[in-house]
């Protein structure tokens, strides 16, 4: 047994954020588990130590998903930073209402927006895909389903996207955003069951409050998960979609020929490019990992985007393929803490998937503009110079 | 070999009826039932699938 090897890589460093894929393959070529310096953090890089370490809930607690101390404890007693068996009973709460079942009803109305959205844009033959198709469309469902309207409405994408900030280390990003995560914060520790919409999933929270169902005083937490968690990653897949769609026009045509690969089409983006880009885990006792031991105690980073590319896995890694179909892909996490909002986040990117490859046959995209962001991966303008339709 | 749920972990995401149409299905009301519970080595294939795409790891062979 031994220690891990270590780098002078800084995971969040702006041409890191940026472009990780190579620092990945670097990483991951010098062990499942290395030891960042600058960090101070143990990185999980290949696909098999990552997978064990998010089913293994014992050793890898989620009290410290967070890479600075403010974070971890604003997050205390949430679903996301607790470990079984509290965990169990707030997950159950938390995906009451986000559950496939759950959400059975909705799919006819997001694949109608989705397909309504898609037309206009193709219609309009330029547009810029992250704002016009990126942010509009889940901000549009998330919003309506959870009950915002008015300024919470106009705030979502903002909120979001900090909420997500936060998580990274104490940099100046971080630090930029704590004001405006505190806004959403505040404000889901204000709001009433009158603030949201009639017959929303967010009243239907308050409901089950009011019944006992949801322990007293914690509806307002989980519309803030869903919200924090859920909006900003949606926006970086379905932008992903799009890019990648424009950048891999033969991809497109398989989809267009079969649709039956919809769904693989999605897992592939997934893979591809992960939205989230490190979450963390702190270890509960020393963890051997291929003969080099985590010690207890240790702040580990998970590095989703590194698993996914990870050969040993995945043959031909860095080729996107869409019938590949990689449905044991990283990038939803894995296991008790596995994306509780995937069932809704699969809603939404299968239909804006349906609705394109029907709709276009080829998508013009410009050169993809990047800004460095500490968790979530994303682009932040994408511009499509042309729409040939179907 | 036996496949077992863990019934409150499950939330329904039916990806492991995908993988294991022949095992398993969710019901009109999304709850997942399994058809067959004791199955033979030769579904081990099959089994080893469902249970490597449960995304919450809802599904366990013993
Ligand atoms: S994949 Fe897992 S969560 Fe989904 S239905 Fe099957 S057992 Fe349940």
């Amino acid at each position: 047994m031994t220690t891990p090897p270590t780098s002078d890589i800084d995971l969040f460093a702006d041409g890191v954020v940026l472009d990780p894929y190579p620092v990945y393959a670097e990483l991951r070529e010098q062990g499942p588990v290395v030891r960042l310096r600058k960090n101070d953090v143990h990185v999980l890089t290949r696909y098999d130590a990552i997978r064990d370490a998010l089913a293994d809930w014992e050793s890898f607690s989620s009290a410290s998903i967070g890479f600075n101390p403010m974070t971890n404890e604003a997050l205390a007693g949430t679903s996301l930073a607790s470990d079984p068996p509290m965990h169990t009973q707030l997950r159950a709460t938390l995906t009451e209402n986000l559950s496939p079942r759950a959400l059975r009803g909705l799919k006819g109305r997001i694949e109608v927006k989705a397909d309504a959205l898609v037309a206009e844009l193709v219609e309009k033959g330029t547009f810029e895909a992250i704002d016009a198709l990126a942010r509009a469309f889940p901000l549009e469902v998330v919003a309506d389903l959870i009950g915002f309207t008015g300024h919470v409405r106009d705030n979502m994408l903002r909120w979001g996207q900090a909420a997500m900030q936060v998580i990274g280390p104490m940099n100046q990003r971080t630090a930029e955003s704590f004001p405006i995560a505190g806004e959403l914060y505040s404000w889901c520790s204000q709001v009433r069951a009158t603030d949201l919409t009639e017959g929303s999933v967010g009243r239907g929270i308050f409901d089950a409050e009011a019944r006992g169902t949801v322990p007293p005083n914690t509806a307002g937490h989980i519309i803030h998960q869903y919200l924090g968690a859920g909006v900003d990653t949606t926006v970086a897949a379905i932008g992903n979609i799009v890019a990648l769609f424009g950048s891999h026009p033969d991809q497109l045509d398989l989809i267009r020929q079969d649709p039956s690969l919809v769904p693989a089409a999605f897992n592939e983006v997934l893979r591809f490019w992960a939205p989230v880009h490190a979450w963390g885990r702190r270890t509960t006792k020393d963890v051997d990992i291929d003969g080099a031991v985590i010690p207890a105690g240790a702040q580990v980073a998970i590095l989703f985007g590194a698993g996914n590319r990870d050969p040993r896995h995945y043959e031909n890694p860095d080729a996107f393929l869409v019938e590949r179909n990689p449905i044991d892909h990283l990038s939803f996490g894995y296991g008790p803490h596995g994306c509780a909002g995937q069932g809704l986040a699969r809603l939404e990117a299968h239909a804006v998937i349906e609705a394109l490859s029907r709709r276009v046959k080829r998508l013009v995209v410009g050169p993809e503009v990047r800004v460095p962001s500490n968790i979530t991966r994303s682009i932040e303008e994408l511009p499509v110079l042309e729409v040939i339709p179907a | 070999m036996k496949i077992v749920l863990d019934r409150p972990r499950c939330e329904g995401h039916g990806l492991c009826e995908e993988a294991a149409p022949q095992l398993m299905h969710l019901d009109d009301d999304g709850e997942l039932v399994l058809d067959r519970e004791q199955v033979d080595e030769a579904d081990a294939a099959l089994v080893n699938a469902a249970v490597r795409v449960c995304p919450v790891a809802a599904l366990r062979i013993v």
